[in-house]
């Protein structure tokens, strides 16, 4: 175990398709009853079988986990591949369970492998002359960095398992993830009851499945004898009576049905679609909900439509959304602008992924903060929220709705694919404490009403599409008061200024500490990041404390309207050279959007575009190099 | 307020003297003085163009979209709100060109709104480029050669789309327009009706006489029956429509050529999935007690129960 920490950490490995994903439920389930906080992450091809995935696990007897971080205890392969792509990974005393079958598999072999891993696997082995099979990555791993192999000849333990329950050996080849979960519950410690509450928790009512992958995991306890316990990771003793187990994606889902959302519509793209067909699952709300009917999720034929059935929605009134990615979101943008100019309370959800173009469509990134920010022609007032984990994502994705129905706007809710893809424990949210806010919705119209009359005021009184008495005109071209179009200099003059002061509105009524959100208070450096470099960052902070170095982090959570004095005030409490921007981009967007708001020109910039996320001791690493003045700009690149 | 039995609004109408487009606008506003919805019931949806401004010129709700976009924005108020009637009002070049892919949606979901397309086979507000309607080989008088794209099939791109409703009119014989137009919005299900018109400014080719010379009614023919009564009928009246539909030339029919009443809409698939929807669509439900979300901890419990786990110590 990590002497630092109490934590044990593992990756699990292996082609895409053969129920890693599975595994990584099961376990982080049987974890999460026994009162563990988990920390699941997994990066994966644009791929349905084949092409090696991962999963990195994090669990916790204590603290709640919000980044990966290097140096896995356990290193669990289905396959040769997840071997070489991983061994280099393992730390002192890392456990590296493979299947002796494999053993000596040729690097050359993996056909799946892109060929630069290949390569540089290669150069690594070669390099110190060990062969390049899965045997002399092994010895690597083992005399190189201080790591045990063991090996479990698979296919003796599937044979055992088909005779017991009298199937197929080829049947029980889709068993195979059973046995990386069971030998890692049985090395950390779980029994084979608490290994069940996992199964049972992911298979349900299905029992026979239960039973089947139990009198697996009993065999493999049996193999595995000898590693019971070797890693048990300490009892937990603060947990909560109970959590959720959930996914970005799942997590907005929640909040959005909490906070009403009646519509959504959308097109299939990564990482985006699952919290759509999330809400399609819960669709039918009527038996839950005392006077609420269902929400209509709507597969559109592509993104254009996808933000317009949502902007046709949001005028009669429904609580409306769209969720998608990058690509998906270039094509919004003209129909953003006609909610712009309509005022309609739309909220776009956007979950980033490698770009540009198709990009690294299943990695992460931060890449879009400008295309939230800027895109769409002409000038239309947008909000534009970040959320840095799961519990902010909850409560964004109904402030979201809020702030478009009370500022009467279109809301850009950004998140990415590493939240959305990262599975944790939650606790509960608080429901009480969450408000709905419609803002000046009238039920029925005035005599005389005009959608947009705002007698001076930059917020009209609104009233929905086929409410009793009230006739409405909306058009794209700028309007009058009725929203007709009408090109007079004047009304253009007065309109687009009143739109535009939304913004102001808002900026002065949404506190300036919630939308930039300071984390600790050490004055040596300031960390500065969004999204979901708040985890790492935060995580980070904590190592580095024990360098001697105590710094803070400044979590930016709000980009239109920009906190920019508040924002100013932290930074003016640093030496430029002790602010440092953490960002998954090359361009460090969201410092230039501070220097944009504030006029502080970032000196210190710790990137990463890899498409993979940032992990703590990298961050830890090159924080330090900025501190020690050896760099101005790290570039991070750690994981497979 | 004031209803206006004619759906008039004060605005001046700035099309070209002598435009389809009039006819359509009076055949619409005479429809609706005969159904007589109240305003506040209805919705009209368009794009972009000279037809796009026609729900400014009709009074009740008014939507004037993106270019070739009517149909999803229509799409998204008709679920929220199935009480509406909907009609969309959309150039050729914006619900077949741009919008292309859109109104072939429309059809699979046999969602109950009315389109109509203004189709004079020329774009007119960017001055006279020439349509997705238009004929390959034709030179209209501002193109400055003759068109060398092939000329989309408005009806048989419908029958073959899935809409449940197919019927063609012509722009300047209003009172067979205005009875289609009652038709198609009496239909439960999508339905298109291709209006062919004259663009006196850039279609010097396909003009009012033109057209009168060929239009002849299918009302009219002999032994014509477009309508589905039983689901079996289906396929023989959608191959009858498609023959029709590729007449062109000397004669060029007009009127329904496809009526199909047997087949359900989205909303009705909805419904069986929520069976609440029709009373409380997605417009019509409550979403807060007081401020405070309809969800409390308990039900927030019951619904998610599948994300919960109780830690057992």
């Amino acid at each position: 175990m990590d002497e630092k920490s109490s934590e044990m950490r593992i990756l699990l490995g292996g082609p895409q398709g053969t129920g890693l994903e599975t595994a990584s439920q099961i376990l982080a389930a049987a974890y999460a009853i026994g009162g563990y906080r988990v920390y699941s992450m997994r990066e994966y091809f644009s791929n349905i079988k084949g092409r090696h995935s991962y999963i990195g696990l994090r669990v916790n007897p204590e603290k709640q986990p919000l980044a990966p971080i290097e140096g896995p205890h356990i290193v669990a392969g289905i396959d040769a591949e997840t071997i070489f792509t991983h061994f280099t990974e393992a730390i002192q005393d890392t456990i590296i369970i493979y299947d002796t079958r494999v053993f000596k598999t040729k690097l050359r072999s993996i056909a799946s492998m892109e060929k630069y891993f290949r390569d540089r696997v290669r150069e690594t082995l070669e390099k110190s002359n060990y062969d390049t099979t899965v045997e002399g990555a092994l010895r690597y791993a083992s005399e190189e960095l201080g790591a045990k192999s063991i090996g479990l000849d698979y296919q003796a333990i599937l044979n055992d398992f088909s005779q017991e329950i009298g199937i197929s050996k080829y049947q029980a080849q889709r068993y195979l993830n059973t046995i990386l979960v069971a030998t890692i519950a049985n090395i950390t410690g779980l029994s084979l009851d608490e290994l069940k509450r996992g199964f049972k928790r992911r298979f349900g009512s299905k029992v026979e499945i239960i039973e089947d992958n139990m009198k697996l995991s009993a065999i493999v306890y049996k193999f595995t004898a000898d590693l019971k316990d070797k890693i048990k990771i300490p009892t937990p003793h603060h947990s909560p009576d109970e959590y959720l187990v959930v996914n970005g994606n799942e997590v907005v889902a929640m909040g959005k049905i909490v906070g009403g959302l009646r519509f959504q519509s959308y097109y299939p793209i990564t990482p985006a679609s699952d919290e759509s067909f999330m809400l399609e699952t819960h669709e039918n709300l009527e038996n839950y909900v005392d006077k609420s009917g269902g929400i209509v999720v709507l597969q559109t034929e592509d993104e254009i439509a996808a933000i317009s059935a949502a902007i046709g929605s949001a005028l009669t009134g429904a609580r409306s959304a769209t969720a998608t990615s990058g690509p998906g979101f270039d094509l919004m943008v003209e129909a953003l602008g006609w909610a712009g100019i309509n005022e309609v309370p739309v909220v776009i959800t956007y979950y980033q992924r490698g770009g540009p173009s198709t990009g690294l469509p299943t990695r992460g990134g931060q890449q879009d903060l400008f295309s939230a920010l800027f895109s769409s022609h002409g000038e239309f007032p947008r909000i534009v929220i970040s959320s840095g984990d799961h519990e902010e994502a909850f409560y964004d994705a109904i402030t979201a709705i809020n702030w478009a129905e009370k500022y009467q706007t279109p809301v850009i809710h950004i998140l990415d694919k590493f939240l959305a893809n990262t599975t944790i424990t939650l606790e509960l949210p608080h429901l009480e404490k969450i408000a709905i806010e419609r803002g000046d919705l009238l039920q029925a119209p005035p005599p005389n009403y005009k959608r947009f009359k705002k007698n001076g005021s930059p917020i009209a009184p609104r009233v929905v599409l086929g409410a009793e008495n009230a006739v409405i005109w909306y058009a794209g071209d700028e309007h009058d008061e009725e929203g007709h179009i009408i090109e007079d200099p004047i009304n253009r003059l007065e309109m687009h200024e009143l739109r535009m002061k939304k913004l102001e509105i808002a900026h002065q009524e949404i506190p300036q500490e919630e939308r930039a959100v300071l984390y600790g208070s050490g004055e040596d450096f300031l960390l500065v990041g969004w999204g979901s470099t708040k985890g790492v960052a935060l995580e980070a902070i904590e190592l580095l404390k024990r360098e001697g170095y105590k710094g803070a982090y400044l979590h930016l959570r709000v980009f239109e309207p920009f906190p920019k004095e508040y924002v100013a005030k932290i930074l003016s409490r640093y030496k430029p050279e002790k602010i440092i921007a953490v960002e998954s981009n090359y361009e460090s967007m969201a410092a230039k959007v501070i220097t944009m708001n504030t006029g502080f020109i970032f000196k210190k910039h710790i990137l990463k575009w890899t498409g993979r996320p940032i992990y703590v001791k990298e961050l830890s690493l090159a924080t330090l190099r900025i501190l020690e003045g050896l760099s101005s700009r790290e570039v991070l690149s750690y994981g497979a | 307020m004031v209803l206006r039995a004619d759906y008039k609004t004060d605005l001046w109408v700035d099309w070209c003297p002598g435009c389809g487009d009039f006819g359509i606008l009076a055949a619409i506003q005479k429809a609706l003085s005969e159904l007589k919805p109240k305003p506040w019931q209805v919705a009209i949806v368009s794009g972009i163009g000279c037809s796009g401004k026609t729900p400014h010129f009709i009074y009740s709700n008014g939507i004037h979209t993106l270019h070739g976009r009517s149909i999803p924005f229509a799409t998204g108020i008709k679920l929220s709100n199935p009480d509406l009637m909907v009609i969309i009002d959309g150039g050729d070049g914006d619900l077949l060109g741009i919008g292309a892919g859109h109104f072939v949606a429309l059809g699979r979901r046999n969602l109950d709104i009315t389109v109509i397309i203004h189709d004079n086979q020329v774009y007119g507000l960017t001055k006279g480029q020439a349509s997705p309607t238009l004929q390959a080989g034709i030179k209209t008088k501002a193109l400055p050669e003759p068109n060398i794209q092939d000329a989309i099939n408005p009806i048989a791109l419908a029958l073959t789309s899935g809409y449940t409703f197919v019927a063609r009119a012509f722009a300047m014989d209003i009172d067979h327009l205005e009875e289609v137009i009652k038709r198609a919005i009496k239909h439960k299900g999508a339905t298109v009706i291709d209006v062919l018109q004259p663009c006196v400014t850039y279609n010097d080719i396909y003009t009012t006489q033109w057209y009168r010379k060929r239009i002849y009614h299918l009302e009219e023919e002999k032994g014509w029956n477009p309508i589905v009564e039983r689901p079996e009928e289906r396929y023989e009246k959608l191959g009858n429509a498609l023959s029709k539909a590729w007449e062109w030339g000397e004669r060029i029919p007009v009127g329904v050529f496809y009526e199909d009443r047997t087949k359900d809409t989205i909303t009705d698939r909805i419904a069986q999935r929520i069976p609440s929807y029709y009373n409380k669509p997605p417009s019509k439900q409550a979403i807060e007690r007081y401020g405070k979300p309809l969800l409390d901890d308990a039900k927030f419990r019951e619904i998610f129960a599948s994300y919960l786990v109780k830690v057992e110590k």
